[in-house]
């Protein structure tokens, strides 16, 4: 959760876009709302707020700050209000296209070639979701995961949810929302695979030590009882079981570590899209797409890992993701045909082994890069 | 017990898998088939979920949001402690006036911010669930409700219980059937018998984070110190054998044993402050400023007396409680000025709770106490108020002697800032605000300034006496805490030959009660083997009739205070002995 200074713009934004409004005097915040709002915050029409908890009686203000009453319902307004939007994306660069290939590291160089091959605006989905990852103790991120229905694609959307470029845009025909969340929710689960198993790990850790803990002292304890007065109350020991018992539950429920994904809002974006052919210094071609707004190729797969992100890296054989950097020796510019036309691990020959690390988030091969000779 | 820290290890069972809301459904279908609000309020909403987002406990949130509460960096470092390692179960263990109370609502705060306690219970000795009520609401804005009735368990997320109550009968299986989030338990050291009802309850009640709160968690001996220990977190000293062969000293059980070893397991569910030089807080000057009130006072005050014991005696047998209480309220009224007793007298004369004899007293007393026009008392402050120049608070009980004060104090010149409990917030303020400013007395009721600082002045006058000394200290407690560097003033303004003078006796004399520092009190008390309140205590005696038996039960019961004090002075000796290893000072 934010700090204090954060809130000031939010909470007077949020307020406004609801249709209050809001002046400033005497360092206090005089609020005004439409009845509507004034039923979702709970309290008056006309109200002052302050952020300075020592001036919060004067004027009866209400204090904003984390966990405040007024913060919490103000939140719950902005988070009701929103959660669905059309913005049509007019590209204000004429060459956006060889930019964006620039952006994912395919930048004019010797050998590579791309080739427009059409271009047509296409409906994308941009879902956000809010991750919580709970215990006895709380973690929380926020996702953007931009979908588009027209190639089956979906990628994680990191470039924030700045307005540049964006338009309002006539409403849409209500579109069948069910697949384009299908493939939002398979990126999400692959981007927080990791810290989901690390949170999970670190709870059952905890869990071990805990129950070791338990079961140490009230064993050792029963033990030490038994030894003193071996003829003793059977009561007293089946009292320390139920209390171990007891212990056992709550410990139990402490770590038991859950995680959960809320869907919070979806934009539809109507934006060009370019199909792409990508001819490689091999002699081999493969088709993508790109779109104007997120400027996320999609079409391409990595030849060592099988990865569909990239940032990508251009070698003799073809493209390497983001995690997957060339060799200095695969670098280097190509001397001649190889020695050999036997299949190696990783090459494009290989493909349909099925070899993936474990955890990769590549989709099936073939699904995505259609890559010939020509 | 400690365990080497390892990094954790991504399983190979069955993994976890990320849940995906029920909702998202609802939003599914309803999408796209109405408009939309438009581009700036979807802004916003990502805006509201990432500012809202919790990030574990890494740093503490609570603090903007809190009121009158100024921050210390020890009382921050144990808050990050408790949540960071301790996962939100231990024993708080500062010495008294450090702020213990603070330490564990900010923790209370900071999970109930994080989501993470949405019921909590609260577990007191009776005399301190008002207190603790009044300092969750006023300084951390959290709703507790005082146990009342059965009920409360089911619709109370928020409880306050004295111990005692919620121990006992339906109480107990109702708390100890419910899954709480947090439990604290103050004056913990209540819980240093396991065989103990008091340590049997808690340990059977369900709870996710547990706070102890006790300055003194040796009393006696180690064993208590297992005990305590052990109900938070079983087997953290090893088994009761264990830990006596291991730490406890083999001729004294009050003298640890395999110090370093102890500290560092005691280091995973204890946090315990002394007061370092520098944190000491500045001593107090108590004035005793005794009157001999006007012969018109005099008879007033020990007819309103005559007649208390009269209808006290006769009401047990066929008056009801609200009667009695009623009885001593005025005796507490005619002992803070003839103004205040003379409404109360008024109402009674009119009361079918008296039979028409007592009902004519009533209101010849109540002409009595009209027809005074001054009292001696309040012509002593303005003596006192005149010698000084100093900020004075000038506390009462009673409203309408704060309003008699208010045009005696005003007529002679004084600028005062009125704070009651009727004034609304606003006004409030506006009376702190210009106490800091240009007024000399702050003038006030038991409401006066709660949860606000009013370290500014340093002269604390006590027009009148509650019968209840915590409320005294709570007076004393505005302007004699952290943040105070000057020497504070403590001037007691009482009649002689009253009950108030049988308080200054037992409290001055005795235990030395205005020396103390906040907290100590009622550590004090505690150690009174009586259950009564020490209100009821005190009219039990002062309604006795023959004053030769007054002195003796006044006698006892001083005696039985110097011994509470002495058990005290002893236990904090002990804790000091057996615990200093494990304190940290404070630094300024």
């Amino acid at each position: 959760m934010s700090d204090s200074p954060s809130w000031r713009s939010f909470v007077v934004d949020a307020l406004r876009e609801a249709g209050a409004s809001v002046s400033e005097s005497d360092s206090l915040l005089w609020v005004q709302v439409p009845e509507p709002v004034r039923e979702r915050l709970d309290g008056p029409a006309r109200f002052a707020m302050t952020f300075d908890p020592e001036r919060v009686r004067q004027f009866d203000a209400e204090l904003i700050a984390p966990g405040s009453y007024l913060l919490e319902k103000i939140l719950s307004l902005a988070m009701s209000r929103g959660r669905w939007d059309v913005a049509r994306f007019e590209s204000p660069q004429a060459r956006w296209v060889e930019e964006a290939l620039a952006g994912a590291g395919l930048a004019p160089q010797a050998g590579l070639k791309a080739e427009v091959l059409g271009m047509e605006d296409q409906l994308l989905f941009l879902f956000s979701f809010r991750t919580s990852l709970v215990a006895d103790e709380k973690r929380e991120e926020f996702h953007m995961v931009a979908v588009a229905p027209s190639i089956g694609a979906a990628w994680r959307h990191d470039s924030g949810d700045s307005e540049a470029g964006l338009t309002p845009a006539p409403d849409l025909a209500p579109p069948d929302l069910g697949p384009a969340y299908g493939l939002a929710t398979g990126i999400l689960r692959d981007t927080t695979r990791e810290s989901v198993d690390r949170f999970r790990a670190t709870n059952l850790q905890l869990l071990e030590e805990e129950v070791r803990l338990i079961f140490g002292y009230f064993d050792q304890t029963t033990a030490e009882i038994r030894a003193a007065d071996p003829g003793g109350s059977e009561d007293l020991l089946r009292a320390i079981r139920a209390e171990r018992d007891r212990r056992l539950t709550e410990t139990l429920e402490r770590f038991d570590p859950r995680a959960k994904a809320t869907l919070c809002a979806i934009r539809a974006i109507v934006a060009p899209m370019a199909r792409v052919r990508l001819r490689f210094p091999n002699r081999t071609f493969t088709d993508v797409t790109v779109d104007a707004w997120s400027r996320h190729l999609n079409g391409l797969t990595c030849d060592l890992c099988g990865g569909t992100e990239g940032p990508w890296s251009l070698h003799h054989r073809g493209v390497r993701c983001g995690r997957c950097p060339p060799t200095r020796a695969e670098s280097a510019p190509p001397r001649g045909r190889p020695r050999s036309d036997t299949p190696r691990r990783g090459t494009r020959a290989s493909r349909g082994s099925g070899r993936a690390p474990a955890r990769s988030t590549a989709r099936p091969r073939g699904a995505s890069a259609r890559r010939r000779r020509p | 017990m400690s365990l080497p820290v390892r990094e954790p290890h991504p399983s190979t069972d069955v993994s976890l898998s990320l849940q995906f809301d029920e909702a998202d459904a609802d939003l599914l279908a309803r999408a796209f088939r109405t408009p939309g609000d438009g581009p700036r309020a979807w802004h916003l909403n990502c805006e509201a979920h990432r500012l809202s987002l919790v990030h574990g406990f890494d740093r503490l949130l609570a603090w903007p949001s809190l009121h009158g509460v100024a921050r210390y960096p020890h009382q921050e470092r144990t808050c990050l402690r408790v949540l960071q390692e301790m996962r939100g179960r231990a024993i708080l263990a500062d010495e008294v006036g450090l702020g213990k109370t603070i330490e564990a609502g900010l923790v209370l705060k900071e999970y109930a911010i994080r989501g993470l306690v949405r019921r909590a219970l609260i577990l007191t000795p009776a005399s301190l669930t008002g207190q603790w009520r009044e300092e969750m609401e006023s300084k951390f804005d959290l709703p507790f409700a005082v146990l009342r009735s059965l009920g409360d368990w089911e619709d109370r997320p928020y409880l306050i219980a004295s111990i005692d109550l919620a121990k006992r009968g339906p109480h107990r299986s109702a708390a100890q059937s419910r899954p709480w989030d947090l439990v604290i338990v103050d004056e913990a050291h209540r819980l240093k018998n396991r065989l103990s009802v008091n340590w049997r309850f808690v340990a059977g009640l369900s709870k996710k984070y547990m706070l102890l709160l006790t300055a003194t968690p040796v009393q006696n001996d180690m064993e208590e110190l297992f005990n305590l220990v052990s109900v938070l977190k079983p087997g953290a000293l090893r088994t009761y054998e264990g830990f006596i062969d291991r730490y406890v000293g083999s001729r004294d059980r009050r003298v640890p044993a395999n110090v370093p070893e102890l500290r560092d397991r005691l280091r995973d569910v204890m946090i315990r402050h002394r007061r370092g030089i520098a944190f000491t807080l500045p001593p107090r000057r108590v004035h005793s400023l005794p009157v001999r009130l006007s012969p018109a006072e005099r008879r007033l005050y020990d007819d309103v007396t005559d007649f208390v014991r009269d209808a006290y005696w006769s009401a047990s047998g066929r008056m009801s409680w609200a009667a009695r209480l009623t009885l001593v309220v005025l005796q507490r009224e005619i002992g803070s000025s003839t103004f205040a007793a003379a409404e109360t007298l008024r109402r009674l004369a009119q009361s079918p709770l008296f039979g028409p004899r007592e009902r004519d007293q009533l209101e010849a007393l109540q002409r009595d106490a009209g027809a005074i026009q001054r009292n001696v008392k309040a012509t002593r402050l303005v003596e006192f108020l005149r010698s000084t120049d100093e900020k004075a608070l000038v506390f009462t009980q009673y409203l309408r002697t704060l309003q008699h004060l208010q045009r005696v104090l005003e007529a002679e010149g004084h600028r005062v800032a009125l704070y009651h409990g009727g004034l609304p917030p606003a006004a409030k303020d506006g009376a702190v605000r210009s106490f800091q400013g240009d007024r000399q007395v702050f003038l006030s009721t038991e409401a006066g300034g709660e949860g606000r600082n009013l370290q500014f002045a340093r002269t604390v006058v006590n027009y009148d006496l509650p019968w209840n000394p915590l409320r005294i200290e709570q007076r004393i407690g505005r302007v004699h805490r952290l943040g105070q560097e000057r020497e504070v003033h403590v001037v007691n303004l009482w009649a002689r030959e009253t009950v108030e003078a049988y308080l200054m006796e037992l409290l001055d004399r005795k235990i030395h009660m205005f020396e103390l520092v906040v907290g100590e009190l009622d550590l004090i008390l505690g150690n009174l083997a009586e259950r009564r309140s020490f209100e009821d205590m005190m009219m039990e005696i002062w309604a006795l009739r023959e004053a030769e038996e007054r002195r003796a039960a006044l006698h006892r019961l001083g005696e039985a205070l110097v011994r509470a004090r002495t058990e005290y002075d002893r236990m904090q000796e002990r804790n000091e002995e057996a615990l200093r290893p494990v304190s940290e000072e404070v630094a300024a």
